[in-house]
């Protein structure tokens, strides 16, 4: 009888494992999208379980033409998007739900299209979308709403990921994510560092010399100098290259690519320079230190500077931004689709032709700092004065847009984002101590084989 | 009020069909009441059970293409030195809440049931308090307590001179963080059983061997120990299901890592694996395959405490 038990306890393990997700995030505050990733991943699960159905099947959405839903992901105040939406349009009811970080997000849809209840409008993060891309079928091609009279608004490189080969538009994009970083004035002024944002720029050219900065850093102040190195330099340098984890003929180059070991060997640099707080991102101990004062420097693509401000916001006004060392790059930047299953796909377009034309794209900019994909509204002057107070003043409109108009976009495969994880996570395990820093690359390249294969 | 006689004269002679009929209800009436459990357990249970190892036959995208290939996803995990470092967490996290969990247990069930405690009730109800506290809660606090820089721990190691240890950033750390947390839940719950069951033994044989000059511990070896041997077995078996199956304290307890508990997968047991493989990459079918792998586990397991058990039995006075 006991075997017999377990039999049935294996056989609802999935069951198990969803049901103990909905009941345990509970602490967290997170009840709400958890509920939402579990019931998708109940119905994808019930999908499967009575075999048989087809993706494109089942009931989604609210019936109401004035009501849309839409899925976002935590951090990027899609809220204040949706506010400046429906104070132009107040019979418009916007069902907004934050469901998770990037990725839970993106888990949260693949279950729901693959069986559940799907959002009106969802928002997904760039590196997420090659996949998505793979079956385009579950998307509304936006060219039939209206999307192709808005395409070449946006910068090509942008576009093009959302666009397949035979010309459907799946995606419009929403923001890109060009790089800084972000310093501490008081602390640079404590180590006898210059504070003003030119001449800390001039600081470091290069990765070298801000390698330099930060040594000098650590001597004068015996404290860390930023908060790591896998977020901070590996996911900054590997985004500033010509090509990424894939070749010109769209063929997996991860191992082979020179400029990917090199922003790999430059990490493990700066992990041995001892300049590192070895402070995860997006941990509690991290969110703390950027209040407490741990480091003083940390990576800053344009959608982090929410990040520092919902995080830390008693550190205002002792942050200011500076350029990146090594050139322009881009990091992040998400879109808008709309599920083929919607309900109601017309409320859903028409947010986003209204929000993310350039004149949309600007004004969210100017309130909240997420860089346009519009290249037309670069040169605008409301866009070059805009200036923001809690990072004293920095003419933030400038500075990132400096950082993508000289980019080299590269090719972004279906497994750039399980690529990309494993890269940072084997950096992650030498800043823990786990990993040697010689034996690192190799570690890294058998795990991300492993995971490719899975 | 009918008497007896009208009464049979009001339903009639039954006749020999009629016994058929009845006794034929009679021996399906017990199925009929049973049935609801299999009904829901063959949905519920044996038909997600099958399809599982149909699924795992499949290179299964819940959003894209599926195909058939075979054993491969089965091979493939044989291959995969995430499958055996996942196998050896889930061992070494349940040896290392297991054991203590029980041990310590017995000692409280043992001192619990002593004649002379005070407040008993208060002692014995709070024991149940981890038990009913929400698994999130307790993973949460816990990993707090265990943090580098600003965990309650560490503090203390510092205030005590000592470096701090980042706990959750290697195996035996992570491991020993995760099995506090199970132990801490669990360790309540099977203090109660054994007290239930230490209930039942007659208070004079404690007395008897107090006059007789056995001492605590000489009590403890050679009473209680003893008389609880079947619940012993019994809590050995269902922690061993229990630990098999650790999901959401490993799920919650590292802050990096996530699905992987860890950047190294240091403490990623079977189940987060699965979780991992089936919910955050979608790779259905070898999610079912780690599925299936575990099944085989808990029947070997399942056989093991099978034959233990029978063996203690026998060996019963």
């Amino acid at each position: 009888m006991l075997t017999f038990v377990n039999v049935l306890r294996v056989g609802v393990i999935l069951t198990i494992a969803e049901a103990a997700a909905v009941d345990d995030h509970r602490m967290e505050g997170r009840l709400k999208r958890v509920i939402i990733t579990a019931t998708a991943v109940a119905a994808a699960t019930a999908m499967i379980l009575t075999a048989g159905c087809t993706p494109g099947s089942g009931s989604s959405g609210s019936s109401d033409p004035n009501t849309f839903e839409f899925w976002s992901f935590t951090g990027i105040n899609q809220q204040a998007s949706v506010d400046a939406y429906t104070s132009d349009r107040p019979d418009i009811d916007v069902k907004l739900t934050e469901v998770g970080d990037t990725s839970e997000t993106a888990q949260a849809l693949t279950a729901a299209l693959a069986g559940g209840k799907v959002p009106d409008l969802v928002l997904i993060q760039g590196d997420n979308m090659p996949k998505f891309m793979q079956a385009p079928e579950n998307f509304v091609d936006l060219t039939t709403l209206g999307a192709d009279q808005m395409t070449g608004d946006y910068l090509d490189w942008v576009i093009s990921q959302s666009t397949t080969e035979d010309g459907r538009v799946i995606g419009i994009p929403t923001d890109v994510g060009g790089m800084a970083i972000a310093y501490r004035t008081d602390l640079f002024a404590a180590a006898g560092l210059p504070t003003d944002r030119d001449e800390v720029s001039e600081l470091w050219p290069t990765w070298d010399a801000f390698l330099e900065v930060g040594e000098q850093y650590v001597a004068a102040t015996g404290k860390p100098f930023l908060d790591n190195t896998p977020t901070s330099i590996f996911f900054q340098a590997v985004n500033q290259g010509a090509e990424r984890y894939y070749d010109e003929n769209r063929e997996l180059s991860y191992d082979k690519n020179p400029q990917v070991k090199a922003a790999f060997d430059l990490t493990l640099r700066m992990y041995e320079a001892g300049i590192s707080g070895r402070i995860a991102s997006w941990t509690p101990a991290w969110t703390a230190g950027m209040s407490k004062g741990d480091f003083a420097v940390m990576s800053a693509p344009s959608w982090m500077l929410n990040a520092i401000k919902t995080n830390a916001p008693d550190s205002a006004g002792k942050w200011d931004v500076a350029t990146i060392p090594g050139g322009s790059g881009n990091w992040g930047g998400s879109y808008l689709a709309i599920p083929a299953r919607a309900q109601n796909p017309a409320a859903a377009w028409d947010y986003i032709a209204t929000m993310q034309s350039p004149e949309g794209q600007l004004a969210h900019f100017l309130e909240h700092g997420a860089l346009p994909t519009t290249p037309s509204v670069y040169t605008d002057p409301q866009l070059l004065a805009k200036t923001d107070p809690f990072f004293s003043d920095a003419p933030i409109g400038q500075i990132y847009t400096e950082s993508v108009v000289n980019i080299e976009p590269f090719y972004i495969g279906p497994d750039d984002a399980t690529i990309g994880t494993e890269l940072l996570n084997t950096l992650t395990s030498v800043e823990q101590g786990q990993v040697e820093p010689d034996e690192a690359w190799d570690t890294a390249l058998t795990n991300v084989r492993n995971a490719l294969r899975g | 009020m009918l008497s007896p006689a009208t009464a049979r004269k009001d339903t009639g002679r039954p006749t020999r069909s009629r016994q058929i009929q009845q006794g034929v209800r009679e021996r399906l009436a017990p199925y009929a009441y049973i049935a609801p459990f299999f009904l829901l357990f063959f949905i519920f249970g044996l038909f997600p059970l099958l399809f599982t190892f149909y699924i795992a036959l499949f290179d299964w995208n819940p959003i894209g293409e599926r195909s058939y290939v075979g054993l491969k996803n089965f091979s493939d995990l044989v291959d995969d030195p995430r499958f055996w470092g996942a196998l050896r967490n889930t061992f070494s996290i349940w040896v290392l809440s297991t054991v203590p969990q029980l041990l310590i247990a017995l000692g409280m069930a043992h001192v619990l049931n002593h004649v002379r405690l005070r407040a008993a009730t208060l002692f014995r109800m709070s024991m149940l308090v981890p038990y009913v506290t929400s698994v999130a809660a307790t993973t949460i606090v816990f990993a707090q307590l265990f943090d580098r820089d600003y965990g309650m721990l560490n503090w203390l190691l510092g205030l005590l001179g000592f470096e701090h240890i980042d706990f959750t950033a290697s195996l035996w750390g992570s491991h020993f963080m995760i099995a506090v947390m199970v132990a801490w839940r669990w360790t309540g719950y099977n203090t109660l059983l054994y007290l239930a069951s230490l209930q039942a033994v007659p208070r004079d044989l404690y007395e008897a061997a107090a006059v007789d000059g056995a001492n605590g511990w000489k009590q403890f070896r050679h009473i209680t120990v003893p008389s609880l041997r079947p619940i012993i077995v019994f809590t050995v078996i269902t922690s061993t299901i229990g630990g098999l199956q650790i999901f959401t304290e490993p799920l919650l307890a590292n802050p990096v890592g996530g699905l992987t508990c860890g950047a190294a997968r240091q403490c990623q047991t079977l189940t987060l694996f699965l979780y991992e493989q089936a919910f955050g990459r979608f790779h259905f079918g070898y999610g079912a395959a780690i599925g299936v792998a575990l099944f085989v586990l808990v029947v070997i397991i399942s056989a093991i405490n099978y034959l233990l058990v029978t063996r203690i039995r026998s060996e019963r006075p």
